[in-house]
């Protein structure tokens, strides 16, 4: 088995912790807590507000709340928005899908990216190039996703009127997808391949060092061959654990690019919501998002223990 | 080697005069940021800068800014290692229970997706620089404990550590001065990225409009100059200065804790 | 015949707190099938010549002099040249079996990767070869050998792992790098047994690298003894033992735990500020004045190469 019952367990328990912390939240925080729960932007009569607190169940005591909360997510109930007039869970669905459209893609760009030149970066440490790309990658890596965003945007867009700068409101054919996506795409994959690169590279410096490298030499192996046999699949155990670290990193990130080029996602939800004080979409994403991280993580430990023989035999 | 040093002393110059602006704000600024002058003027020899949406001087506002990015940076910064440091120490220094829990305790707080979080936090509290800062600080200290955690582990199996058990002393005291002065110089450079990334994240924040607006960090002046027409408007003095400031200071930082873990790794050689 | 040949072989170091003279001049002959032992303490520089033969040393080495395969200097070739040689003519057995295996890849993919580079054979094909180099290793299983990775392998498995790897390709020279280093005396047996079988298989000749004087005796026909870089005496190892010329030597011999292990005074010099003059007489009981000031030339006495003034 390539995954632990120990390790899931722990998923487990983290995921009923986390969604347990969203049930305290909005019944600590100050106000009242109709409004924590509901958002802001709602107006009722007195008495109808009564009989919203008592459905609610604001009136009764806290644990038969807590059960009443549990109940309502395992029937993929996340509340009402009225800000949206929607229910929840249909709203975030909707808007989930486009922003896995900008994350999965740039994940997968700024792995294979990051991960090959930070490798040769590694190898090869001293050569021209090699420097300009640390120093990009350093400066990528330094920036607030958003304002790459805001630049690029001002650069491509506004000046030279190479990309559009809205969502993709327009038809859904495939080079209009591929036009509005681009920008946004690549600046994640740049965001995600500059930490995967600096991992990856100091990985390999690390792994260069070793004595198995030098006994591959002895044994005869050419320095390219090497590299790529050996060292490679050493050094990038670390990337996999980031990768999986990184989706909550990266998952923010890509709200934020979101709002910057104006795309129908998460983010922009998000950033709605929280104009309006929305609290039930605020917390619905965060239970979402919770969700993806956690199944982000296990997906990086199976993978780990596909690769790495020491870990599937510590379980 | 000569790169490394360049590295160190370029991000230690950087840094220096970051600090140094910061707290010397009131005297280089050439205006209070408060102050208000015709709003959206375009960079002149008056304004440097040029004005924003309500008239304040930009340059001023954005040297005032390195104060507020600065001090939520460090202070988070300061929190988040101080509570990793120790969190890491009790759990690689007892090891057993003690250890397991507070593992388990790290692995859950990894994995709560922080920015989303905060987000929430700020939406229900009003927005405080302090609120900020603790938040941030509570958060990010689990890749400080881990790696305190690991160089503990290492450092309580080095014999002068045995020696002083064999000699009695405490295990308080055994932790403050022999094990801890081993840690500084993994925890050093933590710290400094750990500023780095407190500092993104105010900045994203405040591009959220969850910042102080008390303080004008430099995330909330792009912020403002993004809702306030400055993108569209090709305003680029106003949105460009304060992120590339972020950015040449969040780089600068980064330089200064990767140089560092250089040295690190060569020492331990 | 003489296979390989050292000519004045000379290697330093750079490092940060200077320049370590780690190979001074050394020079010797290895015979084709004959075994010759090259002893001496930690830091003399043994593992150096090994690793100058192969040419692995790191990047802050400085090598001068001659090392002749087939007459041909293997210093001066470049490194695709080198790797045609490498594994297959002459291999290297490292010194730490566990760091010399890589952890991610099994036993079977290790061991094949020789044949399959060199010689172009087809993987399983290859797996054959492996398996059947390690039932003569003594292993019991050697079909989950070949599967199992060196995380699973005890200290003395992975040392017959890496002797494996390294004979596969029949090499004729043989360079064993303190292969009993560490081991308790039930594995230091078997793995003498495991070297002189790989000997016999195809007659190689073998350079047998290390600080400790039993195995050395047993499995070699000549040898030499190192100390700070320098050969010192070097023969017959049947006639070394009988009767040691050089006071170092003697030293050594008399060290041995049958002999009254009698240590020698004082400890190795640096190599950073090696002694002026023969580098051993900071410790010697019969040191001149001439000691201090000059190394002693090579002198053979007795069919034995020593450097000392004793014998000039």
């Amino acid at each position: 088995m390539a995954i632990s019952k120990k390790k899931i367990l722990r998923y487990l328990l983290a995921l009923f912790i986390i969604f347990s912390l969203n049930f305290i939240i909005p019944r600590i925080m100050p106000g009242d807590p109709l409004t924590n729960l509901l958002g802001e932007e709602f107006s009722l009569s007195e008495a109808a507000l009564q009989e919203l607190r008592s459905e609610l169940g604001l009136d009764s005591p806290l644990m038969l709340q807590y059960i009443k909360y549990w109940k309502n997510i395992f029937l993929f109930d996340l509340g009402y928005s009225y800000h949206f007039n929607q229910k929840v869970i249909p709203l975030i669905t909707g808007r989930m899908k486009w922003t896995l459209v900008l994350l999965l893609p740039s994940i997968i760009f700024g792995a294979i990216l990051g991960t090959i030149l930070g490798a040769l970066s590694g190898w090869k440490k001293n050569a021209l190039p090699n420097k300009t790309i640390t120093w990009t990658f350093l400066t990528i890596y330094s920036s607030p996703p958003y304002f790459l965003g805001i630049i690029l945007l001002y650069i491509f867009s506004f000046k030279w009127g190479l990309f559009p700068f809205k969502g993709f409101y327009e038809t859904g054919t495939l080079s209009d997808i591929i036009q509005h996506l681009f920008l946004p795409v690549l600046i994640m994959s740049a965001f995600s391949a500059s930490r995967n690169y600096m991992i990856m590279r100091g990985s390999v410096l690390i792994e260069k060092e070793k004595l198995y490298v030098v006994y591959a030499r002895a044994k005869g192996l050419y320095k390219e061959a090497i590299l790529f046999r050996h060292i490679f699949k050493n050094a990038i155990l670390p990337v996999l654990t980031l990768v999986a670290l990184d989706f909550g990193f990266l998952f923010s990130g890509a709200l934020f690019v979101e709002i910057v080029f104006s795309m129908n996602g998460m983010g922009t939800l998000i950033y709605e919501a929280l104009l309006s004080r929305d609290y039930p979409v605020l917390q619905g994403c965060f239970l979402i998002i919770t969700l993806m991280v956690i199944g982000a993580n296990l997906f990086s430990d199976v993978l780990n223990g596909i690769i790495d023989p020491r870990v599937r035999e510590r379980q | 080697m000569k790169s490394r040093t360049f590295w160190n002393r370029s991000g230690l110059i950087l840094v220096a005069f970051f600090v140094f602006v910061a707290i010397f704000a009131d005297l280089i600024a050439p205006h209070s940021p408060w102050e208000r002058f015709e709003p959206y003027t375009k960079p002149s020899t008056k304004h440097w800068l040029g004005t924003n949406d309500i008239g304040n001087d930009i340059l001023s506002e954005l040297i005032h800014g390195s104060r507020a990015s600065l001090i939520v940076g460090v202070g988070a910064s300061a929190i988040a290692t101080l509570l990793g440091l120790f969190i890491g120490l009790i759990s690689g220094y007892f090891k057993g229970f003690a250890d397991e829990l507070l593992m388990g305790v790290t692995d859950i707080f990894l994995m709560i997706p922080r920015i989303p979080l905060l987000i929430i936090l700020a939406a229900f509290l009003k927005s405080s620089f302090w609120i900020i800062m603790l938040a941030l600080g509570l958060l990010w200290w689990t890749s400080t404990a881990r790696v305190v955690r690991s160089r503990t582990l290492q450092v309580r199996e080095m014999d002068f550590v045995t020696s002083s058990k064999c000699l009695g002393f405490k295990n308080r005291h055994i932790i403050l001065s022999d094990i801890l002065p081993n840690i500084f110089p993994v925890a050093l450079p933590k710290f400094m990225l750990t500023v780095a990334t407190a500092m993104i994240s105010e900045a994203s924040l405040s591009f959220l409009g969850l910042g102080d607006p008390s303080m004008k960090s430099w995330g909330l002046m792009i912020n403002f100059a993004f809702i306030k027409g400055g993108l569209i408007n090709e305003m680029w003095w106003w949105y460009l200065p304060p992120g590339i400031c972020i950015v040449l200071f969040v780089f600068s930082i980064v330089l200064l804790g990767f140089s560092f873990e250089e040295e690190k790794k060569v020492a331990i050689k | 015949m003489t296979l390989l040949e050292i000519k004045n072989l000379k290697v330093t170091f750079e490092s940060s707190l200077g320049k370590v003279k780690a190979v001074e001049d050394i020079s010797f002959k290895l015979m084709a099938g004959e075994t010759l032992a090259l002893v001496g303490e930690t830091g003399s520089g043994k593992s150096t010549i090994a690793h100058s033969i192969m040419n692995i040393l790191p990047p802050n080495a400085a090598v001068k002099g001659k090392i002749l395969f087939r007459n041909q200097d293997l210093l001066q070739m470049s490194e695709k040249e080198l790797s045609q040689i490498r594994g297959k003519e002459i291999s290297l057995i490292m010194q730490n079996p566990a760091l010399a295996l890589n952890p991610v890849f099994s036993i079977g993919h290790q061991m094949t990767e020789p044949l399959v580079i060199h010689e172009s054979l087809k993987k399983s094909k290859a797996i054959l070869q492996a398996q059947d180099l390690l039932k003569r290793l003594h292993f019991k299983g050697p079909g989950v050998a070949i599967k199992s990775y060196p995380f699973e392998m005890s200290g003395g498995m992975k040392q017959r792992i890496l002797i494996g790897i390294s004979v596969i390709l029949n090499p004729k020279v043989i360079i064993a790098d303190e292969p009993t280093k560490g081991l308790d005396s039930r594995l230091k047996t078997m793995v003498l047994e495991e070297l002189k079988l790989v000997k016999e298989m195809e007659h190689s000749s073998m350079l047998f690298i290390s600080h400790d004087l039993h195995p050395a005796r047993e499995i070699s026909d000549q040898i030499a003894v190192l100390y700070a870089g320098e050969i010192l005496e070097s023969g017959l190892t049947v006639d070394f033992f009988k009767e040691p010329l050089h006071p170092y030597s003697k030293g050594l011999l008399e060290s041995l735990p049958e002999k009254g292990f009698k240590p020698i005074p004082g400890t190795p010099p640096s190599m950073i500020h090696p002694p002026e003059g023969c580098k051993f007489h900071p410790r010697c009981p019969y040191k001149k004045e001439i000691c201090t000031r000059k190394m002693p030339d090579k002198v053979t006495i007795k069919g034995r190469d020593v450097k000392c003034v004793l014998y000039n």
